[in-house]
């Protein structure tokens, strides 16, 4: 695939990129996207993601992130990083280890935690290695 | 179409949102505590405590809170059932007038010979409640049952006995002269209390209206009995002095009353029920919550009227070898040869704890860092002298120990356990089998 039409996970520019993307560019990506609010309300969620989880967009978009959507990310490790950055107006880039419970199973995921000051959007990307 | 609808049905990922939503913990594992599912809130609560930041194996995730989950579930005979219900745990000590100590329910359900359900719950703010109403509880039981068998003792204000009745003599085998004008502690065998715990408990009483206690009493010719002790003032009243020493004139403002009771009846079926909850299930001695609770306390009465405290953590040398070389049963019965020896070694007011797999802490009140440090000397001298017969093996041993006190600079438990930790890892370091003591650096 053509790297120029689809960043890939680690990409560091992948922070500006991502804000300028439409949904059906999000669509494109290999990896989960969720994009949230300064209200952490779920603003963006691309098919990868839905398929990972099983959940369709529309049960989603509009939710706080961290109590109605991914609350197993509600704790020190990913959902406090956010309040830090925001509450300290520093960015943040950064990717953990950790374990989702996709369609309950567990699974290992490489977590990016993205956050600029100033920017009206912040993610979580989710990689699932193969 | 949207492919997701047509990958999944409309209930399906109805159901599915209702198990990501559920404000519980699930999670199913096989025997032996591989996951097989788990639903976010577990992964929650779970990832925190997590060493390795994986999440394949419950026992494996809970090891630094609940040691012993394996044995309890090896050893729930039954095909089906309750492994075990709403145990708590204790995940951290909590930062005074910060956060409160943070608390798990974890509820253990086999479903059949090959199959277990984990309930995990953070019960953190439910525990403080459930704190209150045990010692009500406690409080009732000890005031209206076998209300015949007890001692009504009156204490002045520094807990010396003030005046002889028949009851004292009854379930004490005192006579008068023995007692009267000696501190209440008399009724406690040796190194059972300290002077300062004998005011700490008037304190309480005044405070509280009332102070509860159980454990072992002596009788006048030496023997051992379990018993409770319930000390309440008789005298309340605004700006009341606090127990220690005072001003001469000021000695009849406050007198306590103490009731003690023989419970050693009462203690096989109520016992085995508190120990269920208090102590470690492998090793029989105090468990990381009892821990965590008794140092809670104690560190409050250090606030209140700062005195010398010492921690001791301890690890087992190679442990992880003994396992390897000899088997994890034979690792158990190192562990419970070493939980015997601590316990031997220190004194019964000190509480000796399991507090992680193999690691053990002993919370030693008006003792300080040096005298900490000798006793835990003598500990390590005679795990060092003791085996373990297991399987035809002659299993040796060794700890290595690290030793804190409190000060003005330590801000909580949890910085109390940080020095003791930073010493042990001094004494690991130092080549095993030695105790360090905590130095600034």
């Amino acid at each position: 695939m053509n790297e120029l039409l689809s960043p890939a996970f680690g990409q560091s520019d992948l922070p500006v990129r991502l804000q300028k993307m439409d949904a059906s560019e999000l669509n494109t990506l290999e990896f989960g996207v969720i994009g949230f609010d300064a209200d952490t309300h779920v603003s963006r969620y691309n098919n990868h993601e839905s398929k990972m989880t099983a959940l369709s967009p529309q049960r989603v978009l509009g939710k706080p992130l961290f109590t109605d959507v991914a609350i197993c990310m509600n704790n020190f490790l990913v959902a406090q990083r956010f309040e830090d950055a925001a509450a300290e107006g520093s960015a943040l880039d950064a990717t953990i280890d950790y374990v989702l419970t996709l369609r309950m199973r567990p699974a290992k995921v490489k977590l990016r935690l993205l956050a600029e000051p100033g920017a009206t959007v912040r993610y979580v990307l989710v990689l699932r290695p193969s | 179409m949207d492919p997701v609808e047509a990958d999944v049905g409309e209930e399906l990922e109805a159901l599915i949102q209702f198990m990501y939503l559920a404000p519980v913990g699930l999670a199913q594992t096989d025997l032996d505590g591989e996951i097989s599912m788990a639903n976010p809130l577990s992964a929650q609560l779970l990832m925190p405590l997590s060493r390795n930041g994986e999440l394949t194996n419950l026992y494996t995730a809970l090891e630094g809170v609940a040691p012993d989950l394996r044995h309890l579930v090896a050893a729930f005979k039954p095909e089906s059932g309750m492994v075990c219900q709403a145990m708590q745990l204790q995940i951290s000590a909590g930062v005074r007038g910060k956060s409160d100590p943070k608390m798990m329910s974890l509820t253990l359900i086999k479903l059949d010979a090959t199959q277990l359900m984990a309930v995990l719950t953070d019960v953190t703010q439910q525990v403080k409640r459930e704190r209150l109403l045990r010692q009500n509880e406690a409080w009732f039981h000890a005031v209206f049952t076998g209300i015949t068998d007890y001692a009504l003792v009156r204490l002045d204000r520094l807990g010396r006995v003030d005046a002889w009745n028949e009851s004292i003599g009854r379930v004490t085998g005192f006579d008068a002269a023995a007692v009267v004008g000696q501190p209440y502690s008399v009724f406690y065998p040796d190194e059972a209390t300290t002077p300062d715990r004998l005011l700490d408990r008037l304190h309480e009483a005044t405070e509280n209206g009332w102070s509860l206690d159980e454990g072992w009493r002596s009788r006048a010719d030496g023997t051992r009995y379990r018993g409770s002790a319930l000390i309440s003032p008789l005298q309340e009243r605004p700006g009341t002095p606090l127990p220690g020493p005072s001003p001469a004139g000021d000695d009849d403002e406050i007198s306590y009353c103490l009731v003690i009771r023989d419970i050693t009846d009462k203690r096989e079926a109520s016992e085995r029920m508190r120990l269920t909850h208090a102590s470690d299930h492998l090793t029989g001695i105090a468990n990381r919550r009892t821990f965590f609770e008794a140092a809670e306390i104690e560190l409050t009465r250090w606030r209140r009227q700062p005195r010398p405290l010492s921690l001791v953590l301890l690890d087992a040398d190679h442990f992880k070898a003994v396992n390897d070389q000899h088997g994890h049963a034979a690792g158990d019965a190192v562990l419970r040869d070493l939980a015997a020896t601590l316990t031997a070694s220190f004194r019964d007011v000190d509480v000796v704890a399991r507090v992680g797999g193999e690691e053990f802490a002993v919370l030693l009140p008006s003792t300080a860092a040096a005298a900490a440090l000798a006793v835990a000397d003598r500990a390590l001298a005679a795990i060092s002298a003791r085996h373990v017969e297991f399987d035809g093996a002659r299993i040796a041993y060794s700890v290595s120990g690290g030793v804190a006190a409190m000060d003005e600079g330590v801000t909580g438990l949890d910085a109390l356990m940080k020095r003791a930790d930073e010493a042990l890892c001094v004494a690991k370091k130092a080549g095993r089998n030695r105790i360090a003591i905590w130095e600034p650096r």
